[in-house]
């Protein structure tokens, strides 16, 4: 009796953070908060940089063997001062999913950040994604660059007609002192049927009018891809998924952006 | 008195009904805390159906009502002397519904294309086992109606990480998937 008390009770000590409410819950006692914020914060603002190098990756969804070694292969390349996961880190949505891909992403040498997909916006995804990562739509300026991320899931708002959130993107697109150019990034592109069609003029319109705007990026097609769906000459810039194990670093250089297909 | 002798053979039909068992459980993925009753089922009574009801409050991981129902088998007993058995291993599976209003039964069908998304957000259906340690109840519910008591750990998983450890079988391991729970049963 003694030893299966003791065993009984080292179970259930050494297991502490086993003891699950729910696979629905949105946050626990061990979970990440705002990554996002603190990731940036590590990056600063990159006034002096003035080679702008990022990895473009998404959907790392059902793919922690592979996001693993995608953290591998990009801490091996010179010089990138971020990764950008663009959306669907999750299959369902849940909060233990993206703690095991936040987990792994911990091991990049440099910072990241999240952006959401249309599964993370399944179940109490949505949720769980403010509480480990951030706001859905969110931007930053590093290096000059203003990256402008958000949320292009517009089917899982049943094409309301808010999201893409076109007044907050129009704010984001003004010009100010310390932003040369402008990249979006989003999980859905404008092309794809998930995207609200009745937006899609006044997006790239939007974009088409910004002085300095040089990509849309986007993921969830799981195929790389260039679109210039518009005659403005704007790349819309599609990245393959981890599981497909290929990510794009991409480089802005005085304004000017190029990119290369890594697999790995 | 026609009425009155149906009545009480209807009662005894229905005596069934009146469960074996009540049940709190803390954790084990139904709820912050959950409450249930329990039936012991089959002609060895060694399986065990139960029905439970679990709330996690908002500062426990968002608010959530939780039902769930459990079947399991107690296919070991191990006689620790008499105040005592042990079910070492004891498997099962469980269905909970969880009651939110981001979590539908099924995705909307104008919204999404048939096949869109393949699962339910509200139903989760577990794999799990426990282990239940069996005692005689101490001396001061001598004269009550409780039996026995049942102290047991369970360990679960869901179809979601399932799917996901099937797919990460290097970088997730068993028990990154299993969650736990502990919980009390009193036998009448």
């Amino acid at each position: 009796m003694k030893t299966f008390t003791l065993f009984f009770i080292c179970i259930i000590l050494s297991s502490c953070n086993h003891f699950e409410f729910s696979p629905n819950q949105t946050f626990d006692s061990i979970s990440l908060k705002d990554i996002n914020a603190t990731n940036l914060k590590r990056l600063g603002s990159g006034v002096n940089d003035d080679t702008v190098k990022f990895v473009l990756t998404g959907d790392s969804q059902r793919s922690r063997d592979e996001t693993v070694k995608l953290c591998r292969t990009v801490n091996a390349i010179d010089g990138i001062d971020l990764v950008v996961l663009a959306g669907d880190i999750t299959e369902f949505g849940a909060l233990k999913e993206m703690l095991w891909i936040s987990r792994t992403l911990q091991d990049l040498t440099m910072p990241y950040v999240a952006v959401i997909g249309n599964h993370d916006e399944t179940g109490r995804g949505k949720e769980s994604f403010r509480n480990m990562f951030g706001e859905l739509n969110y931007s930053f300026v590093y290096g000059g660059i203003k990256f402008i991320c958000h949320d292009t899931n517009s089917r899982e708002y049943d094409f309301n007609g808010q999201v893409p959130n076109m007044p907050w993107m129009k704010e984001q697109l003004k010009p100010s002192q310390d932003v040369t150019g402008f990249v979006a990034v989003s999980h859905v592109p404008v092309n794809s049927l998930d995207f609200d069609s009745k937006l899609r003029e006044d997006y790239m319109a939007s974009f088409a009018q910004t002085p300095g705007f040089l990509a849309s990026l986007h993921a969830h097609t799981h195929n790389h891809e260039v679109l210039y769906p518009d005659k403005s000459g704007i790349p819309y810039i599609v990245t393959s998924s981890i599981g497909n194990r290929e990510f794009l670093v991409i480089q802005i250089v005085n304004n000017k952006l190029s990119f290369e297909r890594v697999p790995f | 008195m026609l009425t009155v002798s149906c009545l009480s053979v209807r009662a005894q039909q229905f005596k069934f009904l009146i469960p074996d068992e009540a049940i709190v459980q803390y954790a084990g993925s139904i709820g912050f805390f959950s409450a249930g009753a329990g039936y012991d089922v089959f002609g060895n009574k060694r399986g065990n159906l139960s029905f439970h009801y679990g709330y996690v409050p908002e500062n426990k991981g968002g608010e959530l009502h939780v039902t769930t129902v459990k079947l399991s088998y107690k296919p070991w007993e191990v006689h620790l002397k008499e105040w005592g058995k042990l079910y070492p291993f004891n498997p099962g599976f469980f269905a909970s519904y969880t009651f939110h209003k981001d979590l539908g039964f099924r995705f909307p069908k104008g919204q999404y294309p048939g096949d869109y998304y393949y699962w339910s957000e509200a139903i989760r259906p577990h794999l799990s086992f426990n282990t239940e340690l069996d005692v005689k109840p101490p001396k001061v519910l001598e004269n009550t109606a409780v039996r026995r008591l049942g102290f047991y750990i369970e360990a679960n998983t869901n179809d979601f990480y399932l799917i996901n450890y099937l797919q990460n079988m290097k970088t997730l391991r068993l028990d990154d998937i299993f969650m736990l729970g502990i919980g009390v049963k009193v036998k009448f």
